[in-house]
């Protein structure tokens, strides 16, 4: 027994140390942030957090319109996250529960828009929306995202094996049309599976870089992601401002996580295992 | 199944109308009484900009909304352009303003807008840089930036140099006695460099020149001799182990915050992005002297108005307003720009003592350079044809490329690149 | 609407088992239609057409501001002879193997002990999870300054240690090492939680029968595990990959403030860098919407190879799953009925 006892502890021990190397980049974050950019300069750095961190955020709030950006990545990514959970959550739940013709084609197209890269069409996209005069506003950020292939075959997976079909046929009988099934029946059931597909979605738009980098050309109305970069490149001097920057547009997105992430993890977890 | 698909029609037909109302949209940046404005950091008066955003003077009922823009100001101004909807009405351009040339039609013609009779007001060479091959004023003159050497004197002093500014200027006339004395102070305070990195070197040393890439009439140029020996002085440097190689723009400050950095070729704007900004506990210790191998300029801006601009005669009254020789001269006190307008150079502004250089009147030394700067032609093609060269240039310095396969490599890109635009 | 009735005439057969449907079928399946529909619409819009218009953008010379100027087939005769595009893609294997070999590697190390442990089990999840929710840009900048050549903090430890200063941000090997371990931090975790999700699935008695036969844990582990986890550690293979064919966000922070987004020589310079390096930096929108296909041919290659790799026909594979899920709920809702019928 004391065998399995050891390797139970050298298991903890070897988790442990990686849980410090997941978390130590946070850590020298806090460090960076509350210090002196000249302290971080010199040699030998500092290795513990200082005294600065307020001083150093002031300074972030004074350089560029944070709350602003923040609100603005708040609204882009709620705005795509109810978008296409709605969208689609409804394709998929007609997809799993009903046969219409030309369902199998429907999803085997969209199972196949899956190998395009989002980079293919970075140019004609970008020009596309200049000709629709979206470029620099929210339009942009948001419509094209609206809805995704990833979600509804991950919906529709869920969707299959969650929804009863019974339920369904006792919808119809009472009359109701599709539409009241899907909020009668499939969106009740499909809770669990949304909240996941809300999480992942918020998340994925509120990191992203690349797309808004590209069409928030006002400097003004940046998302955080860019609002971040921006202050690198201007205040690239003020090495500790950067960081608080940075550790100011990490905190709460990492607060929504916690917030839902044993059951997201879980739902992760079995959506990998389903593909 | 009514409900679902009246719905459905709204739904779609509320996207419809989203994607069909924009459609065609042309906007220029900002309320109908503001006037936009884009540049870089560190490119003029904050107080200037400060009267301005509360009313342009001179012109009623407008003001101006200005933005700041950190890197990669370009990418960002061009990709507005092209984005063609909340394009800024005025945008400040850099020394490669010849490269905007191509889409000159993407800009009002100044000399329409009564730039003409203010020409007599400004440096020749700076005025000709803005104006296209067709003769359309494109670009109004912002500053200039005459070239000089920045060194810190307490390093000097440990290398036992005579730290008097004439004296350092007489110990390094040229690149030669520059690289020397760059050996005695690494000597004196080992890890001192002379510069952040290569490309500086060689950006500066091609500053000095008269000639750059291209002749007027679309010559290459960038094989020739003045080009190569830039490039091997560059070479030079770092071999001596005299360069920082610092790559980026945080590495680039943390040399001068530290101290690597004992002394640089710059331009005139550099002590603000520089020492200033990066290294304000180093107060008194910098000064300015003539640097090695006589007087250049590098950098320097302009101001242009877009063909979105909502009124084009208020970007004007503002720009002529805030490039006058009085102001150019407060531009000189924050942040250290030197006037393009040779009136403001007996302003008693420019000639105060500067305490961050230990009291050093610095406007003598950027002046004679000035004065001395032998003008060079930019063409449209200067960034293709800087763009191989520098970056093989970083590949010497980063990764220990061989010189002359550097050397080779960049010419057979510049060739494929000039080629392509069309150019050769 | 426009995608449908296109394309229903060509799979009548599919739905000719349900008999006492009506003729005017399509007209009653359009709440189905309409409710697939706005993922077809958005997708026409702003997936189709832009793939057909970057063909179209791709044969010309365009700063995306001027006239556009025809060139044929000009951008992807310059893109086969153009030395900076083929370094990006050896750049991008490279980073490539260098952040998904180690990060599944330490992944399935990771899921193994992650397994065997009883206590403790939420907490390490979450902390092995928080780095793939985190946002690129400010993991970048930190990375950035812990790799930084003059003061990083890993040159600081080198320097204390007597080990000599490594240039990593301005060497070729040192910048790919720099991208790849953000990538390996980001993703070490998430690929951990998805082995320890197939490790559960695993049968307790197959554990059992090896212990019997009397196997080493190493024995159990590679002869037991990693052979039934192969269907996982596959899919991570291949989200891996695709992942890693579209890195551009960290070597674009830690050299943006450059021209040159690629860090010196190029050495951080991935495919998809240059394409928004040669249109967005250079405004060469032909030569971006030419790099950009040539993005798409090595995705499709590279599926196929994963496709091969993993074999067998998906859908029906999906079905089974689903199958067996349904089953499972079913079994699970009626034990606990029963279970509150008892009580």
């Amino acid at each position: 027994m004391s065998v399995e006892r050891i390797r139970t502890a050298v298991g903890h021990i070897v988790l442990m140390f990686g849980v410090l190397v997941s978390l130590f980049p946070f850590y020298w974050m806090v460090v960076m942030a509350s210090n002196t950019t000249p302290d971080i300069f010199s040699y030998p750095p500092k290795l513990l957090i200082g005294s600065h961190l307020f001083e150093n955020m002031g300074k972030v709030l004074d350089n560029i319109d944070f709350f602003g950006s923040m609100l603005l990545t708040l609204i882009a990514s709620l705005g795509v996250t109810v978008l296409v959970l709605f969208f689609d959550s409804l394709a998929a739940f007609a997809f799993a529960k009903y046969e219409f013709p030309g369902r199998n084609l429907l999803f085997g197209l969209l199972l196949a828009t899956f190998m395009i890269p989002a980079q293919l069409s970075l140019v004609p996209q970008f020009v596309t929306l200049a000709e629709f005069g979206w470029i620099g506003s929210l339009k942009a950020l948001i419509i094209p995202g609206a809805a995704n292939a990833f979600g509804i075959f991950w919906m529709r997976q869920y969707a299959k094996g969650a929804i009863p079909d019974e339920l369904i046929s006792a919808a119809k009988v009472d009359g109701a049309g599709f539409f009241r099934q899907y909020l009668t029946v499939g969106l009740p059931v499909l809770r669990p599976g949304l909240a996941f597909l809300g999480i992942f979605t918020f998340i994925n738009v509120w990191n992203d870089y690349l797309w808004p980098l590209i069409v928030m050309t006002d400097p003004n109305r940046l998302t955080l992601q860019v609002a971040l970069d921006q202050l690198n490149g201007i205040y690239g001097t003020d090495y500790s401002m950067v960081m608080a920057g940075a550790l100011m547009s990490v905190i709460p997105l990492i607060g929504v996580f916690l917030i839902g992430a044993r059951s997201f993890i879980a739902d992760l977890a079995a959506g990998a295992m389903k593909f | 199944m009514t409900l679902s698909r009246r719905h459905f029609l709204a739904a779609g037909s509320a996207i419809a109308a989203a994607g069909l109302t924009g459609c065609g949209s042309r906007s220029s940046l900002g309320g109908s009484h503001e006037l936009s404005m884009w540049t870089w950091v560190g490119s003029v008066n904050d107080d200037l900009i400060g009267q301005a955003e509360k009313a342009i003077p001179g012109y009623d009922g407008m003001k101006l909304a200005m933005t700041r823009i950190g890197s990669n100001y370009k990418t960002k101004v061009l990709t507005a352009l092209a984005g063609k909807s909340l394009v800024p009405d005025i945008v400040a351009i850099n020394d490669d303003v010849a490269t905007y040339f191509p889409n000159a039609d993407q800009f009002y013609d100044l000399n329409e807008l009564g730039a003409k009779d203010l020409e007599k007001d400004f440096l020749p060479w700076k005025w000709k840089w803005g104006v296209t091959p067709e003769g359309k004023m494109m670009a109004y003159p912002m500053d200039t930036g005459p070239t000089a050497l920045f060194y810190r004197t307490d390093i000097f002093q440990k290398a036992g140099v005579d730290i008097d500014p004439a004296a350092v200027a007489g110990v390094a006339p040229d690149w030669d006695a520059y690289i020397a004395l760059g050996k005695k102070l690494k000597q004196a305070v080992p890890g001192s460099a002379i510069t952040d990195n290569i490309t500086s070197i060689y950006g500066y040393r091609m500053a000095q020149q008269s000639k750059r890439y291209m002749t007027p009439d679309g010559q290459y140029l960038g094989d020739q001799d003045h080009v190569r020996q830039a490039f091997d002085l560059a070479v030079r440097v770092v071999k001596e182990g005299l360069s920082a190689n610092a790559q980026n723009s945080s590495d680039k400050n943390a040399v001068v915050t530290n101290g690597k950095l004992v002394a640089f070729m710059g331009a005139v704007w550099w002590a603000q992005l520089g020492p200033k900004n990066a290294a304000p506990k180093t107060k008194g210790l910098w000064r300015v002297t003539a640097a090695p191998g006589g007087a250049g300029n590098k950098g320097g801006s302009f101001l242009a108005i877009t063909k979105y601009c909502k009124n084009p005669k208020a970007a004007f009254a503002f720009i002529s307003w805030l490039e006058s020789a009085k102001n150019q001269a407060q531009a000189f006190l924050d942040p250290v720009l030197f006037p393009s307008t040779p009136a403001s150079y007996t302003d008693p502004k420019l000639s105060a003592p500067d305490p961050f250089f230990g009291g050093q009147k610095i406007v003598d030394v950027f002046a004679e350079s000035a004065k001395k700067y032998p003008g060079a032609y930019f063409s449209p093609y200067d960034t293709i044809i800087d763009t191989p060269i520098s970056a093989e240039l970083v590949n010497i310095e980063a990764s220990g490329k061989d010189p002359d396969q550097a050397w080779a490599d960049a010419q057979r890109q510049v060739e494929r690149e000039l080629t392509r635009a069309g150019a050769i | 609407m426009a995608v449908t009735s296109k394309t229903a005439p060509v799979v009548t057969t599919t739905t000719a088992s349900t008999a006492e449907k009506p003729p005017n079928k399509y007209k009653q399946a359009f709440p189905q239609y309409a409710a697939v529909s706005p993922f077809f619409i958005l997708f026409a819009i702003f997936g189709a057409f832009p793939v057909l218009f970057s063909i179209w953008i791709s044969f010309h010379s365009w700063d995306g501001i001027g006239q556009m100027k025809w060139v044929g087939l000009e951008q992807y005769n310059y893109l086969l002879s153009d030395v900076t595009f083929w370094k990006t893609i050896g750049n991008t294997m490279i980073i490539w193997v260098l952040s998904t070999v180690p990060m599944l590697l330490l992944a399935l190390v990771i899921a193994n002990a992650l397994h065997n442990a009883t206590r403790l089990r939420t907490f390490y999840r979450i902390a092995y999870f928080i780095p793939n929710v985190t946002s690129v840009v400010a993991i970048t900048l930190v990375f950035g300054s812990i790799f930084s050549n003059n003061f990083g903090l890993l040159n600081a430890f080198l320097r204390s240690i007597g080990v000599g200063e490594v240039q990593w941000l301005t060497s070729p090997w040192g910048i790919k090492i720099a991208i790849a371990t953000i990538v390996t931090w980001r993703w070490v975790g998430y690929n951990a939680i998805i082995y320890l999700a197939g490790l559960q699935a695993i049968s307790a008695d197959v554990y059992e029968a090896a212990k019997v036969d009397g196997a080493s844990p190493r024995q159990t582990f590679w002869r037991i595990t990693v052979p039934m986890m192969r269907p996982v550690i596959l899919f991570t293979a291949v989200t891996s990959t695709i992942g890693g064919l579209q890195i551009f966000t960290e070597s674009r922070v830690l050299f943006g403030d450059t021209n040159n987004i690629g860090g010196p020589g190029d050495a951080g310079l991935t495919i998809v860098s240059y394409l928004y390096q040669s249109a967005f930096i250079k405004n060469q929108f032909g030569y971006g919407a030419a790099i950009g296909w040539a993005l798409f041919i090595l995705i499709v290659l590279f599926s196929i190879i994963n496709w091969r790799l993993i074999g067998g026909n998906d859908d029906e594979r999906l079905t089974r799953r689903a199958a067996r899920r349904v089953e499972r709920r079913i079994a699970a809702q009626n034990a606990k009925r029963e279970a509150a019928d008892v009580r």
